[in-house]
């Protein structure tokens, strides 16, 4: 835990100016937009195919190199970490994960204390407190000694995220963790966001295909249009019919629901309906 | 909460005692005595089965630290009989050495197999061997004065191959199919190398020394071979021990093992060390032997599963036991069939033995490779 946890506050994590892109691509998919994030909130970036929302968490995960800008973790750049001290301050969770078939999930779970272990160090009692919690928070207890090439792809996204929290960090970053999943399934990742959100100081980023999910969850939304910042806010404040005409290109309805913001989405726009694209 | 305690049990517990693991061991176990058995009691020498074990249990060996002295460290041996000379200071070693060399080869494939998170990666395919084969070579023909730090030369070839290797595979990162395409590659290049050196042998002797470093044989080992490759083995294997909780995370894909904050590059480099090491402290005291390094981890793996704590211990005891019994065939075998008294490499009979087991993954396995 780092000092800024101790102290009962929950890290800042801002990027300023970034400009993202791909070693091969000429253009950056992200160019200078920055980003202030709620310290201990949740927020969701959201866009269409091909806005940069994953760039840009990669990005700012340092898992793609930055072309210009910065990083900024409790006013500190992430590049002046050592690296397991960023892995201790800054969790990441890809899009996708490789493991060995004969793994056992607790095991998995394990290797999310790799950074706060010496070179010859086993596992300290702190270490099993941080596994056991994040187990339970993942609501994996009952799958705990088995395989992980026999779980199904939501139960092995569960164990993923309990090894991101293992890390027990101050930042997490999540990467379209509901992508790809049944519906029992993505509503137990979200459960699993909506917990730290509710009870823990850690600050989420998460990048979310569906705006329901996304408005319903979060506590703040950043809309990528095409590399840029389209809209920051709260839910209510960012899915608008304007956006959703704009961004995403359908003509919806957004009403008033139960969880926040409600999309009924209804046509799509042609050609030069859509603002930007 | 009730189960709290039988959680922390289950963490607690290391996995380093596993059913599978042990029936491997001493599995393996029964194999290296078996074969060493046979190795001690059969030979040009001629005596039986109780007379070699009783020369084996001499205690005129066991008891005398002279003796041991002189095994391990060099130097003159104590007078001994015939029968406890043959057996302890010709035939033994032999299997000593077979022993180690299939420990390196075992363990140095294991890890290659995780670094380049490929199944198909061994020191064999990876392009260690034939550098280290041609720096052998090239000592033996031409700088015959450094023959006393071949197992360095080997070394050196070895990384030096492994580097060039990895260097023509990397495009924005390695694939396997890149990786054992290089591989090939610079075997191929390696492997002309070596032939051309053995135009420049003018004497017979020499090809033919060059021909049982480059198929890999244990004709004519003894206790010097087990002087050479002892000190590297041990620290080779408590490297790959030491780094198996790195290797395991490695295996989760570089992604993950940076977001964990590894420095994928450095434990990579150092690992691929460890490994070229204990190829070429193998290749130095047997030459190339090829496959041993490829089928062992996979054997290993397929029984006790993919933890490298585990996989490390059982690649140290499966692989002295393909390596002394396909001995005992490179040894007796033709003496068997035809009643030659000839010898052939190992190296031989581990490719007749590895070949067709690579042939069984291919087919078995759609999508072998990936790790």
């Amino acid at each position: 835990m780092s000092d800024a946890r101790r102290d009962g506050a929950a890290s800042t994590f801002v990027g300023e100016a970034l400009v993202v892109g791909y070693p091969a691509a000429e253009e950056p998919v992200v160019d200078g937009e920055s980003i202030r994030v709620p310290p201990g909130d949740v927020t969701a970036l959201v866009g269409p195919n091909g806005s940069g929302k994953s760039t840009l968490l990669k990005g700012l995960a340092t898992q793609l190199p930055l072309d210009a800008g910065a990083v900024l973790l409790d006013g500190r750049e992430v590049h002046d970490f050592e690296t397991k001290e960023l892995a201790r301050t800054l969790g990441v969770l890809s899009q996708e994960n490789v493991s060995p078939d004969s793994i056992t999930v607790e095991e998995l779970v394990g290797h999310g204390r790799y950074p706060h272990r010496g070179f010859f160090e086993s596992l300290t009692d702190a270490d099993r407190a941080a596994i056991e919690r994040a187990i339970d928070l993942a609501g994996i207890d009952d799958l705990r000694g088995r395989e992980v090439g026999s779980l199904s792809g939501g139960q092995r996204q569960l164990v993923w995220i309990a090894m991101a929290l293992a890390q027990d960090t101050d930042v997490l970053l999540l990467d379209e963790p509901t992508t790809f999943l049944d519906l029992h399934h993505q509503l137990e990742v979200m459960a699993i966001v909506e917990t730290l959100r509710d009870e823990s100081d850690v600050t989420v980023v998460v990048v979310l295909h569906d705006l329901d999910q996304a408005a319903r969850y979060a506590d703040h939304m950043i809309a990528l249009d095409d590399g840029s910042v389209y809209a920051t806010g709260s839910p209510s404040a960012v899915v608008t019919e304007a956006l959703l005409a704009d961004v995403f290109g359908i003509e919806a309805t957004v009403s008033e629901g139960r969880y926040g913001p409600r999309i009924t989405p209804m046509e799509p726009l042609h050609g030069g309906d859509i603002g930007s694209r | 909460m009730a189960s709290e305690n039988a959680h922390t049990d289950l963490v607690d517990r290391d996995r380093w005692i596993d059913g599978s693991l042990v029936a491997l061991c001493l599995g393996s176990l029964a194999v290296v005595v078996g074969g060493g058995l046979v190795q001690v009691s059969f030979g040009a020498f001629s005596m039986s089965v109780v007379e070699a074990w009783r020369a084996v249990f001499d205690p005129a060996v066991l008891l005398d630290r002279r003796v041991w002295q002189a095994f391990l460290l060099g130097g003159e041996l104590p007078e001994l009989s015939n029968r406890t000379l043959i057996v302890w200071n010709i035939r033994l070693p032999r299997v000593f050495v077979a022993v180690l060399v299939g420990a390196n080869l075992a363990v140095s494939g294991a890890i290659f197999q995780a670094v380049t998170r490929n199944e198909l990666a061994s020191p064999f395919i990876l392009g260690v061997s034939s550098g280290a084969g041609l720096m052998i070579l090239l000592t033996l023909v031409v700088f015959s004065g450094l023959a006393a730090i071949l197992p360095l030369i080997a070394a050196v070839g070895g990384a030096a191959a492994f580097l060039v290797v990895y260097a023509i595979a990397w495009k924005n990162g390695t694939s396997p199919m890149r990786l054992v395409l290089a591989g090939v590659i610079v075997g191929t290049v390696f492997g002309s190398l070596q032939t051309a050196f053995f135009f420049f042998a003018d004497d017979i002797g020499v090809v033919q020394s060059a021909i049982a470093w480059t198929t890999g044989s244990l004709t004519g080992t003894d206790w010097e071979q087990v002087r050479m490759a002892l000190p590297w083995t041990v620290v080779a294997t408590a490297l790959a021990l030491v780094g198996s909780r790195q290797l395991n995370v490695l295996l989760l894909g570089e992604s993950t093992a940076t977001s964990l904050g590894m420095n994928v590059e450095k434990v990579r480099f150092a690992l691929s060390g460890v490994a070229v090491l204990a190829a070429a402290a193998s290749i130095a005291v047997a030459g190339i032997v090829g496959f041993v390094g490829l089928i062992v981890p996979h054997m290993v793996r397929s029984l006790v599963g993919s933890d490298y704590k585990q996989l490390v211990v059982g690649c140290l005891f499966a692989g002295p036991a393909l390596m002394v019994a396909a001995d005992v065939g490179a040894r007796l075998g033709l003496q068997l069939l035809v009643g030659s008294s000839a010898q052939v490499p190992v190296g031989i009979v581990t490719g007749l033995v590895g070949g067709p087991y690579f042939l069984y993954l291919m087919r078995k396995q759609g999508n072998l490779g990936e790790l």
